[in-house]
């Protein structure tokens, strides 16, 4: 039988590997295609509590309350795919400007 | 469900390694893809059918592709400039040839691998203690009836007793019920997120474009057209 426990913790050490990823790579999409994997690790946090509150009792009343997790879960991927899309035509505006996909392309707001 | 789960958490994992090893960028994305296949999976086995169907759709199949053409147009730069493997890669046609640009200085601010490491074993340290902590009624998932009569949103008028439907946990209809019953305001919000995200990337993109390439002045013409009058003539 599947456990809550093994699925939290497996969704932790993807987090954990984005993380790794967000923080030693340079190149700006890389750094997005990390963070999609945080993303992605959160997501499975949330299914794993929705189908934990699910099982404690599901009848017609709450079935809408323990789908909370899982529609939290469809909003953060849209708001994903909105982050990525104008991420990258952020990156492109920057390529197109420097030549350089790197986080040191663009440094001119720092001083 | 549990040789599944075993199955596609270790795809997943070994795809959000790739991610994160590779030196070749189209390397990556392909691991970002295999990651993404692993998480479907995932969510097949904690009952979430409809999620496990849009992450391959939304993820695996739109953001993917995204990717792949940012990486195909934004790595045009010439090797001195920076590390984009992927330009050499594509005129190459096999990236394992690609020779990777030696000597470069690495950006002031680009945090050491092994502080990065050390970083996410932390957390991860802290995330594991967190979960172990649980109360004792985390250990199991509790059972779930394979299908919940839910009573219909509008029903018919000459009805006697409100008609009602089998609807499974985390199938389509179970959350189309969630959405429109319960969260319709979310999602409509949301669906103006994502316009204003199309319209923020197309100006962004369309502006620059428009920068950096001259326009073309009227009356002058093309090679073609100058050849064709010459031939009239």
């Amino acid at each position: 039988m599947l456990d809550p426990q093994p699925v939290l913790l497996l969704a932790a050490a993807l987090f954990c590997i984005g993380l790794y990823g967000v923080l030693c790579r340079t190149n700006l999409v890389l750094i997005l295609m990390a963070l999609e994997l945080m993303l992605n690790a959160a997501n499975i946090t949330l299914v794993t509590f929705s189908r934990y509150w699910a099982g404690r009792g599901l009848n017609a009343e709450n079935f809408t309350h323990a789908h909370t997790g899982q529609f939290f879960t469809l909003m953060v991927m849209a708001v994903a795919a909105a982050e990525v899309g104008v991420g990258l035509a952020i990156i492109v505006a920057v390529f197109r400007r420097r030549h350089a996909s790197e986080v040191g392309a663009a440094t001119e707001l720092k001083n | 469900m549990e040789v599944l789960f075993i199955i596609s958490s270790i795809v997943a994992v070994a795809g959000a390694v790739l991610v994160v090893s590779q030196r070749v960028a189209i390397y990556s994305l392909l691991g970002l893809l295999v990651s993404f296949f692993g998480t479907a999976g995932i969510f097949y086995t904690l009952d979430a059918g409809f999620l496990a169907v849009s992450q391959v759709l939304i993820y695996a199949g739109a953001l993917a592709v995204l990717f792949l053409f940012v990486l195909m147009f934004a790595s045009d730069a010439p090797p001195a400039v920076g590390p984009l493997v992927t330009v050499q890669a594509r005129k190459v046609f096999d990236p394992s040839k690609v020779e990777l640009p030696q000597g470069r200085e690495k950006p002031r601010f680009a945090v050491p691998s092994a502080l990065a490491a050390l970083i996410a074993l932390c957390t991860l340290a802290v995330m594991y203690v967190a979960i172990m902590k649980l109360p004792a009624s985390f250990k199991t998932f509790g059972e779930l009836p394979p299908t919940v009569e839910v009573a219909r949103n509008t029903q018919p008028r000459d009805a006697a007793q409100p008609v009602t439907d089998a609807v499974a946990f985390g199938s389509t209809q179970g959350m189309s019920y969630t959405i429109f019953d319960r969260f319709p305001l979310a999602f409509e919000v949301v669906s103006l997120l994502i316009f204003a995200a199309i319209l923020g990337a197309v100006l962004l993109t369309r502006a620059q474009a428009r920068n950096t390439q001259p326009e073309p002045k009227i009356g002058d013409l093309s090679d073609e057209a100058r050849r064709a009058e010459a031939d009239h003539a």
